[in-house]
């Protein structure tokens, strides 16, 4: 998974991600196709993803296992997985890269990079679009680039954004205001993260791209480097003055935080995120500490809870049973870090 | 917030005109910016009567929009001029020509700008991939040795010099956002040392917004 591998500020920058959007020139937009229409323009995306090496899926004939993978890697939306008008998804070798078909565009080429590297996620995204568009018709007018259903994507239809965790910058008075005005400068927002029952992800917030015309790509990534660079050295001097100012606070918050993600049996994915906000208060600013913790367990954490396929669509009765399940991986990955450790 | 009729940033002042929202300048142009202030008024006794005449005129015209954009359609999908609206999505390439106004007031209001700089299809954006390389650890620094290969003569005293034009010139093309505090302050100083007035207010007012956001 592209989330276990170690990546750069990851104390900070869970994810960088880029969207590359596309669509195929003579057919109408995914929302407004016959079926007809739709299986023809699936057939040619489906030949040109196969000439650069992707699999082809259908979302109707992937088991749950599989939705639960895609899910969970690609951040697909359950929607899609389980849409009633045909879609499906292209899967590429390198992993965190693939293409979802018929979502809202014909072609949504995803990028996923552990940590601050949009670099090359860019990277990797751009050489997927561009293959597209040398083996087909892609709709693009001169006056404004790429045209797409949605008109925030028309120009570039790029799309940049990370996922951070910003829990230092969330409790200092202010900070996040600083942050957001730094993002503004730039053509970018900064929100928080809401979960589908619209309750907020503690700390957790998504940094985005809001441009696609006035800016080349190379601007885009440029200004993404900044923004987030911004946004790590914020989040750390944060911590970091927080600690020094309520050191017992902070280590005592840190300890009963492991203490109950290390032994807890039933916990909600709400609970986990908040005292996974504390562990990455504590991790860097406590000294000679008492729990083999690293940053990669956190993120690989975070992630999971984060993107659980089978608590989506659990409601009332099986939530006590997710609940149970989370406790138990959760239980089971913190005592392999410290066995390793 | 931005211009809706030019894309422009909005200052302090907010007018709106038929439910449009406006610059100062757009508003000066179209004559709605403060109706009933100045002598104009006062010489122009009649002239409320064309106001509110106006005001009918425009409000009527309104109405028949509102009916319009029920009828206005795309003749290849169908999308009506009200589902662009609402959604903020068109169903196929002939909705740009069909709904081209609607969509660049649109993209207008969201990014303030219409003009494509991406790159054209089948080619690859020209990153500067030394932006990244700014993180890592300078650990290569070749060209110091050249330097001290160069003649060195009176051209020592004119370095100083050469850094300071430089970091004017640097300020005045970067982002003020990504300056730091101290730069800023040397830059101000610079600047109106040079009679760089509008550089140093720009400067000043940076350097206050910073210490407000503190």
């Amino acid at each position: 998974m592209w989330y276990e591998k170690p990546g750069k500020d990851t104390d900070v920058v869970l994810s960088s991600k880029v969207t590359i959007v596309r669509n195929i020139k003579g057919f109408s937009f995914p929302a407004k196709m016959s079926d007809a229409d739709r299986e023809n323009a699936m057939g040619m995306i489906r030949q040109a993803g196969g000439n650069m090496g992707f699999n082809f899926i259908r979302c109707d004939e992937m088991d749950d296992t599989a939705k639960e993978d895609v899910f969970d890697q690609y951040y697909c939306k359950y929607n899609f997985l389980n849409s009633e008008q045909k879609t499906a998804f292209l899967l590429g070798k390198k992993e965190g890269l693939g293409v979802l078909l018929g979502d809202k565009e014909h072609i949504s080429i995803v990028s996923f990079v552990s940590g601050d590297d949009i670099l090359s996620a860019y990277k990797s995204a751009e050489e997927v679009a561009e293959n597209f568009e040398k083996e087909m018709e892609i709709a693009y007018s001169d006056k404004l680039g790429f045209l797409t259903s949605d008109i925030r994507y028309v120009g570039t239809g790029l799309s940049i954004s990370f996922l951070v965790s910003l829990p230092g910058i969330e409790k200092t008075a202010g900070a996040l205001a600083i942050l957001s005005k730094r993002a503004e400068k730039y053509d970018w927002q900064i929100r928080p993260i809401l979960q589908s029952d619209g309750n907020k992800e503690a700390g957790m917030f998504e940094i985005k791209s809001i441009a696609t015309l006035g800016v080349s790509e190379s601007d885009m990534v440029s200004r993404a480097q900044k923004v987030i660079a911004d946004a790590v050295k914020l989040e750390r001097s944060c911590r970091t003055n927080i600690y020094k100012k309520k050191t017992l606070i902070v280590e005592d918050q840190f300890y009963r935080s492991y203490a109950l993600l290390r032994y807890a049996r039933k916990i909600e994915a709400t609970e986990v995120l908040n005292l996974l906000g504390w562990l990455r208060f504590g991790l860097d600013n406590i000294k000679e500490s008492e729990v083999d913790l690293d940053w990669d367990t956190i993120n690989m954490l975070t992630h999971k809870v984060r993107r659980d396929y089978t608590a989506v669509d659990s409601r009332g009765r099986k939530n006590a049973a997710s609940a149970g399940i989370r406790a138990d991986k959760i239980r089971k990955a913190l005592k392999k870090d410290n066995e390793r450790g | 917030m931005r211009c809706e009729r030019c894309g422009a940033p909005i200052g302090n002042k907010i007018i709106r005109y038929n439910g449009i929202l406006l610059c100062e300048k757009c508003a000066r142009d179209l004559n709605v910016e403060d109706p009933f202030r100045g002598t104009a008024m006062l010489g122009q006794p009649f002239s409320i009567l064309g106001e509110l005449s106006n005001a009918l005129m425009s409000a009527s015209n309104d109405l028949d929009f509102a009916n319009a954009n029920t009828q206005i359609r795309c003749p290849r999908c169908k999308t009506s001029l009200r589902d662009v609206e609402t959604n903020g999505a068109v169903g196929c390439i002939e909705c740009y020509n069909t709904f081209n106004e609607t969509i660049l007031k649109d993209i207008l209001k969201r990014q303030g700008t219409s003009e494509y700089k991406g790159r054209k299809p089948g080619t690859r954006a020209d990153i500067d991939e030394t932006s990244a390389v700014k993180d890592k650890p300078e650990t290569e620094a070749p060209a110091k040795p050249k330097i001290e290969v160069q003649p060195s003569k009176p051209e020592k005293k004119e370095a100083p010099k050469a850094t300071k034009a430089d970091l004017l010139e640097k300020i005045k093309k970067a982002d003020l956002g990504t300056v730091s505090d101290d730069d800023l302050k040397e830059a101000m100083m610079l600047a109106a040392k040079n009679e760089d007035y509008d550089l140093a207010v720009r400067l000043r007012d940076e350097l206050k917004s910073r210490k407000g956001d503190n």
